[in-house]
């Protein structure tokens, strides 16, 4: 980590102050990514309590918190379903701020292994709101949804989408 | 089934292998093995990593048009099976590969021709500059022979044939 800092330093030194031996010189320049490098070793895991979820259908919610995740001891994950309290909505939505809704996974950041062997992964954690007899509430699903709705059976919910991974 | 095609790296992934991620842009990158995996989320673009594909595409390293690859294209139009279709896309592959193979290999020596002369210029300059850091320049000047052999200089036989022995 010293080095690392040391040779930044040299190499920031040397570009901007152009020959000035200045030790406290600009560290902005940092040219390696040490830091983005942390921060994309992520342990995704499952949606739980009290995870924020976005809503991608047009019911007028825009963020939900997750209550309870239905079905699985450690969390909910791809194409699993969950009980959430909308945390904002939009002012003429289907539903209103505070209400409690089902919902279920059409994002998730963590992998999720397919029959083939391979694994598949989104960029952020997503939800559509549905009722209890898992059809959706809204009329239009964003972005993209896995095929592994289909054997869930929310299958109206593929046919709404625009893509499906 | 299908064979993709590694995004960082350009090589095939097998089923069972990799991993597949999805933008929210619906954009998917399939990748082979975690190297690649992990060198995608650092943002690093493949075409400066030396060891992918697509630098050694961008850097004359290895072939880029080919009639061969026009046999790998994507098709997704799926074809009804024909026993002797399959017969005869069987033979085919292995023969496209082999041509495919033969041509990289050309590819390779015509790179790498000139490599020779070039390697012996460089050292006929070495000897010339640096023969220094070998021996003592007062030597040299009494033994002439020592700097490059191409040099006639009027020594007895025994002599250059001990400076031979000794290089």
């Amino acid at each position: 980590m010293a080095a690392s800092s040391a040779s930044k330093l040299f190499r920031a030194g040397r570009s901007l102050l152009g020959g000035l031996k200045d030790p406290n010189g600009s560290i902005g320049m940092s040219k390696d990514l040490p830091r983005s490098y942390l921060f994309s070793q992520q342990q995704r895991t499952f949606i739980q309590m009290r995870t924020n979820l976005k809503v991608v259908d047009n019911s007028g919610a825009k963020r939900v918190m997750c209550i309870q995740a239905l079905k699985g001891k450690r969390g909910a994950r791809l194409g699993d379903m969950i009980v959430a309290s909308v945390k904002e909505a939009q002012p003429g939505g289907k539903v209103k701020k505070g209400q409690v809704v089902y919902g279920v996974v059409v994002r998730a950041a963590m992998q999720r292994g397919r029959s083939d062997g391979s694994e598949i992964k989104f960029d952020d954690n997503a939800v559509v709101l549905v009722n209890k007899q898992g059809e959706p509430i809204g009329t239009r699903v964003f972005g993209p949804v896995p095929h592994e709705l289909r054997k869930k059976k929310h299958v109206k919910i593929l046919s709404l989408a625009e893509h499906i991974a | 089934m299908r064979l993709e095609k590694c995004w960082f790296c350009s090589s095939t992934v097998y089923p069972g292998h990799g991993i597949q991620f999805v933008r929210n842009d619906a954009k998917i990158f399939r990748f082979c093995r975690s190297k690649c995996h992990k060198n995608f989320k650092m943002k690093r673009n493949p075409r400066k990593v030396k060891w992918t594909k697509a630098y050694r595409r961008l850097h004359g390293k290895d072939m880029t048009q080919d009639s061969t690859f026009e046999f790998e294209r994507k098709r997704n139009r799926p074809e009804r099976y024909d026993r002797n279709v399959t017969e005869n896309t069987l033979k085919a592959i292995k023969k496209i590969d082999k041509v495919r193979v033969d041509r990289e290999a050309r590819h390779h020596t015509m790179r790498m021709r000139g490599k020779k002369t070039m390697e012996q210029r460089e050292a006929a300059k070495e000897l010339e500059q640096s023969i220094h850091m070998v021996k003592a320049p007062a030597l040299l000047q009494q033994e002439p022979s020592l700097t490059l052999p191409k040099i006639k200089v009027k020594v007895s036989q025994q002599l250059s044939e001990e400076n031979r022995m000794e290089e």
